[in-house]
């Protein structure tokens, strides 16, 4: 079924050079929307930006304008650096007393600060147009808290879900709708590399037993909500966290 | 060709009945569940059935004549206007709680939102799970923060009916996930529906059914296209891996 209200509109798209933000880029660019795509990753042709660097902001900003939509996918449990922009995921459980405090200001950086950052550069213009929609990226791991991915992470993904109701709040006034959304476990390429799951072929049998659809996530079943959010469908939509998660978890 | 039923669908100017238009828009057979005949004629192509949803052996009897079902919209509800006696009867004035409400008016009420959704979806389950489908609930942004007292043109039992109906879209999308039958809900704010024009021509300017219309973020109500819009999405392949979710649609007025 169609949606109104994409074509001809300009976003930008961070962390888009894999995974779901890529599955975000591609799927907004079949809606004819004009996608200004980013990462910290060079992959072809990206824009390349440290979004933990409000100068890099700045440069992106002057390359993107104004844009319709802001998606702010960038992010994930392994921060990434200069020298290794895609970090591969921990193979298991991380405990308190695995996380020292240097990863902990990464994690919060990478996924927490860089939204603020990307708000607080792409937001004025935003306001200043009285239109626009924000759709941040949380987890499921700040919805229910996480056996596995560290506290870093969901206390990072938690906070997403704060500056989201707040921004909702605040720019509300500007015609503007801020929602998150909180995937749930979604087979993006770097989690099919890791051992999530996966121990043996019964567990992964038992872990998507437990989701009441029956499957992982599809980087497409996000780029579909996302889609969603800044059609018409998503115009009075505001300050929401969206699970999408197969049913694992049906929010607060 | 796919069939969708959608209940609450023949008033004019209605969330169900812009439901309604635009999911015969995406080549849908679409069968109406509504108590107001004299709406049918607006719906032209569509197939409606005069039924009280209410009643259980009246929706055992609509579900009975369907062959098959892909799309289940649960959009009958409201504090008046939901009985064949008042259907035309416009608000009743003043603040109705749980404490001054009366027996008739908690059953009416209970009946008409929440009861309503528990016989269609059990009639639906079915047909639905033979090759999956997707079940839209409405429910409101008074499940989530109440009517608060002296607010005209909603009700206290509405307010625990539609929060029942969070709890019902949560229960069936466990029972129907293995069949691939996604259960999802919406919860409104103030929608500029035809119901609200109603309330507007006999309460105070700028007082809403769930409060004062100038506390909304977003600085203005919502409209019936944007809300159907997102009831049509969560019948769509966009929304796939939802299930048993709830999407607050209140121009960011409670964040859930």
């Amino acid at each position: 079924m169609p949606l109104e209200g994409l074509r001809g509109k300009k976003a930008l798209v961070t962390g888009a050079a894999s995974g779901i933000g890529d599955a975000v880029r591609k799927r907004l660019e079949r809606e004819g929307v004009q996608v200004f795509a980013t990462d910290i990753h060079q992959t072809g042709d990206l824009i390349v930006a440290d979004l933990t660097d409000a100068d890099q902001i700045e440069k992106l900003a002057a390359k993107v304008g104004t844009p319709d939509f802001v998606i702010n996918v960038a992010g994930g449990p392994v921060a990434p650096s200069r020298s290794n922009t895609l970090p591969a995921m921990p193979s298991q459980s991380l405990v308190l007393e695995d996380i020292d405090p240097l990863q902990f200001a990464a994690v919060i950086a990478a996924n927490l600060t860089s939204a603020f950052l990307v708000c607080k550069e792409f937001a004025p213009r935003m306001k200043a147009r009285k239109s626009g929609r924000i759709v941040n990226f949380a987890s499921i791991a700040a919805r229910r808290g996480s056996d596995r991915v560290g506290v870093h992470y969901a206390a990072a993904k938690g906070g997403v879900i704060a500056l989201t109701k707040t921004l909702a709040l605040e720019l509300g006034p500007f015609g503007i709708a801020v929602n998150a959304i909180a995937p749930g476990f979604i087979a993006t390429p770097r989690i099919e590399q890791s051992a999530w799951g996966r121990s043996s072929p019964e567990a992964h049998r038992a872990f998507l037993d437990a989701i009441p659809l029956g499957r992982a996530g599809k980087p497409d079943d996000i780029a579909g909500v996302v889609a969603m959010l800044c059609s018409e469908a998503g115009g009075y939509v505001s300050g929401a966290t969206i699970d999408v998660n197969g049913g694992l978890y049906f929010g607060p | 060709m796919k069939t969708a039923v959608v209940t609450g669908a023949a008033k004019p100017e209605s969330i169900g009945h812009e439901v309604a238009v635009r999911l015969q828009k995406e080549g849908m057979q679409v069968v109406v569940l509504d108590l107001y005949e004299e709406g049918f004629s607006s719906l032209p192509g569509c197939r409606c059935i005069r039924c009280d949803v209410s009643d259980p052996s009246a929706i055992e009897s609509a579900f009975a004549s369907l062959k098959e079902l892909h799309v289940l919209v649960n959009c009958v509800g409201g504090s008046w206007e939901i009985t064949k006696d008042d259907l035309r009867a416009g608000p009743r004035r003043g603040f109705r709680g749980l404490t001054n409400c009366s027996l008739d008016d908690w059953n009416t009420i209970r009946g008409a939102n929440l009861d309503s959704v528990f016989y269609c979806c059990r009639a639906a389950a079915p047909l639905l799970r033979k090759q999956g489908g997707a079940v839209v609930n409405v429910s409101s942004v008074a499940a989530r923060k109440g009517i608060p007292p002296g607010a005209e043109g909603s009700s206290g039992p509405y307010a625990v009916a539609k929060a029942g109906v969070m709890g019902l879209t949560r229960q069936l999308a466990l029972e129907l996930g293995s069949a691939g039958v996604r259960v999802n809900c919406v919860a409104p704010g103030v929608i500029a529906s035809g119901r609200l024009k109603k309330v507007q021509a006999v309460t105070a300017k700028g007082a809403g059914p769930e409060g004062p219309l100038k506390q909304i973020p977003m600085g203005r109500v919502g409209t019936v296209a944007e809300t159907a819009a997102l009831i049509v999405a969560l019948c769509s392949d966009d929304t796939a891996y939802l299930t048993g979710v709830t999407i607050d649609v209140n121009g960011a007025s409670y964040a859930a």
